[in-house]
């Protein structure tokens, strides 16, 4: 009986030694010419029925391709990089991937999970943002479909009712602050119960502004000492009441949506990508019908503000890339060609006719996203989407999802105010040292 | 040795009942562990293989402050929560062990919470423990305590709610295995002790607790594990924080693993998370032996 037993744990430890081992980095097959016939190839996605890119992608290339079809496979939107890790590591992932962040690119690169696809990289135009986000040692591992930028959102109602002046593109972050809190003495005076501003609980709402536009600023470094003065703004605003404070937003589960939707904030500070939710929201009657508009996000200093300068903000790429497993030749060239196209202006297009910031700004896309129903059209909005350097959230690194770990630390002991801002710095760069910089 | 055919046939049969049950636990969990202790002295991101690093894993856990913050906290969640709960279970079965009106829907009250969901419940207590606009803190300051603890967002009151969190979850399920012991104790023994002249104290002491013995060592046995290996009440409530304030081991290796994508170390620190779970239940069964003898 024993026996029998050792020898079952034998070989379940043996078949699963074989099973995590079997997934070694492949070349690609050789690329052959684009197939005549009926060719199939595989895209991730998630959320399929909320998230329509997927399929305008998808139906976009049909329609230049009739004997091609792209297959969707979904995937749970909030573990999708779990499950994409799995079933690249099962031999099971689609022959195309979307890179949901920066911050797990480098595993998959790293890993060898991404075919090189620099030949399709360089005959993209200069108008494609955030290309340079998937190079490694000069090679390029994706392609940037969609570029979102973080700006600032306003509800133009509330600045009116405040009787306080709307943003010019001319606002440091220093005057961010004092338009908060005058906006919410104003509303109070008015008889309002909104505040100022509202900013969410995330980390990068703080450190992805403070890494993008402090001079110098680098998370690798392992100094921390710039978010100082991004954090002191804050903890300044939560004191005044002028935005909700970060205890209340994480307890009450407070969704920015709602926030800014329902009219609880004047303004806010979040990606483009919520251009579209509001606009939806405002038809489905889960946003207020308001005036608003979007500002270049407020600047570390002077000399990027202004329509004249190009504001500096943050904000990841999504990318594609093709899983080098990918079975025959044929296919391989049809994912380089998706992929050129999903980059292009023809798919820049398709996806702004759907509320999307594709990676792709050129003024052919930006007509048709501001055509779309909805959007506000006033001049400054128009600038703030299709004029930012926006730097990567994070850089590409095998340190960066452990530094992030320990700044988020950082993020919530600072905003519940369980730490001062200096001892907070020491105790992330000491344990940023200790523990993931020296890996 | 020489085993007859009826024995081998008998021993087929007894096999082939357990095997449905047996396969599923050794490809979803036995063959996992025991990888697990490979992977523990391996550097791997999961793709490709892993390569061997012997003990620089364990080296580099014994230098890793967040490591031994995330221990000290599991040892603080279980020091509080064992008692706490043990404590609560044990008084709720005494309580709701007699023929009261309406005793079972005490019971089915006291058992409620075990069998709502994780996430539901954790997210009315967020709200409930809300600084500013909860009504637990709200109440405070209507009974005259002008500043009260900033709960899950405060360093300090972050660990205790969660604590009181997990104790209210968890009391209606040991209440019931309190209960069931409860049943087992013969009514003459109680009526002996009445007799002799014992009162309701020393009833308890002398004939309620040594008749739980068995369920008691099951419960803390079981209890142990579980706060040690406590993981979706704290990720729900703080996600660890504020800080590292209630940052627990296994959501430690959850970070370690499935965010930094880290499962050499992860693995190694899933070890010690093992190691001192075994160790733990090894010591309870000498003691509870030791009580039998």
């Amino acid at each position: 009986m024993k026996r029998t037993f050792a020898a079952a744990l034998g070989v379940a430890t043996a078949i699963t030694l074989v099973l995590a081992g079997c997934s070694s980095e492949e070349d690609l097959p050789e690329a052959k010419p684009f197939p005549t016939g009926p060719v199939t190839i595989s895209l991730a996605g998630w959320s399929l029925s909320t998230t329509p890119e997927f399929k305008t992608l998808a139906d976009g290339f049909k329609a230049l391709h009739p004997n091609v079809t792209v297959e969707l496979k979904e995937y749970d939107a909030a573990n999708y990089d779990t499950q994409m890790t799995a079933d690249l590591a099962a031999g099971t992932a689609p022959d195309v991937y979307v890179l949901k962040n920066l911050k797990n690119f480098t595993t998959y690169q790293d890993g060898g999970q991404l075919a090189d696809v620099s030949d399709v990289a360089s005959k993209l135009g200069n108008t494609v943002g955030g290309l340079s986000g998937y190079q490694v040692n000069g090679k390029s591992y994706a392609v940037p479909y969609r570029q979102d930028s973080w700006v600032l959102y306003y509800d133009k109602d509330l600045f009116d009712q405040a009787k306080v002046a709307y943003p010019d593109g001319s606002w440091t972050w220093d005057d961010y602050a004092k338009k908060a809190k005058e906006l919410t003495t104003g509303l109070k005076a008015a008889g309002s119960t909104a505040v100022g501003t509202y900013q969410h609980s995330w980390q990068s709402t703080v450190q992805g502004f403070a890494l993008a536009q402090t001079a110098g600023a680098s998370l690798e470094s392992g100094n921390f000492s710039y978010v100082k003065p991004y954090y002191n703004r804050v903890t300044d605003l939560q004191a005044s009441g002028a935005q909700p404070n970060f205890g209340t937003v994480t307890t009450n589960k407070l969704t920015y949506q709602a926030q800014f939707g329902k009219q609880s904030a004047a303004m806010l500070p979040m990606g483009t990508w919520y251009i579209a939710t509001l606009i939806k929201q405002r038809s489905t009657g889960d946003a207020n019908k308001f005036n608003w508009g979007i500002a270049p996000a407020p600047q570390f200093d002077s000399s990027t503000t202004g329509t004249s300068k190009t504001p500096v903000t943050f904000g990841d790429p999504t990318g594609l890339g093709i899983n080098p497993a990918i079975s025959d030749g044929g296919k391989v060239t049809v994912a380089k060609e998706f992929l050129a196209y999903a980059a292009g202006e023809a798919a820049a297009k398709a996806l702004a006719g759907i509320g999307i910031t594709p990676a792709n700004t050129s003024d052919a896309v930006a007509a048709t996203f501001f055509a779309l129903d909805g959007v506000p059209g006033d001049a400054l909005s128009k600038f703030a989407w299709s004029k930012h350097d926006t730097k990567p959230e994070n850089p590409v690194s095998k340190h960066t999802a452990g530094l992030q770990n320990v700044l988020n630390t950082l993020h919530s002991a600072v905003l519940s105010n369980s730490k001062g801002i200096d001892d907070a710095i020491t105790a992330a760069q000491t344990q940023a040292k200790n523990e993931v910089l020296n890996q | 040795m020489a085993t007859t055919p009826l024995k081998r046939r008998n021993a087929l049969v007894g096999w082939s009942f357990i095997l449905p049950n047996f396969a599923g636990f050794a490809a979803l969990t036995l063959a996992p562990v025991i990888v697990l202790f490979y992977v523990a002295f391996t550097s791997w991101n999961v793709f490709g293989k892993a390569r061997w690093t012997g003990t620089a894993n364990f080296i580099r856990m014994w230098h890793d402050a967040s490591f031994w913050t995330a221990l000290t906290n599991t040892l603080y969640y279980t020091s509080l929560h064992i008692p706490l709960t043990l404590s609560a279970s044990l008084g709720l079965a005494l309580l709701l062990n007699r023929s009261l009106r309406g005793v079972a829907f005490f019971r089915t009250a006291a058992f409620f919470p075990y069998i709502t969901s994780m996430v539901a419940l954790t997210y009315v207590w967020n709200m409930l423990f809300s600084p500013d606009y909860g009504p637990i803190n709200s109440f405070l300051r209507f009974i005259g305590i002008a500043n009260p603890p900033g709960w899950t967002t405060s360093a300090d009151w972050s660990m205790p709610a969660v604590i009181f969190v997990g104790t209210w979850r968890e009391m209606g399920y040991y209440m019931l295995l309190f209960l069931a012991g409860l049943q087992t104790i013969p009514a003459q023994l109680y009526e002996a002790a009445r007799v002799d002249g014992a009162n309701p104290w020393q009833r308890f002491l002398f004939v309620t607790l040594p008749g739980l013995r068995h369920t008691t060592f099951f419960v803390v046995v079981i209890m142990t594990i579980g706060s040690f290996k406590v993981f979706d009440l704290i990720l729900l409530m703080t996600e660890g924080g504020p800080g590292q304030s209630t940052l627990v081991l296994s959501q430690y290796i959850y970070q370690k693993g499935f965010v930094e994508n880290q499962f050499g170390y992860a693995s190694a620190v899933s070890i010690v998370l093992f190691a001192i779970c075994c160790l733990v239940t090894i010591f309870q069964y000498f003691v509870n032996r030791r009580w039998n003898d």
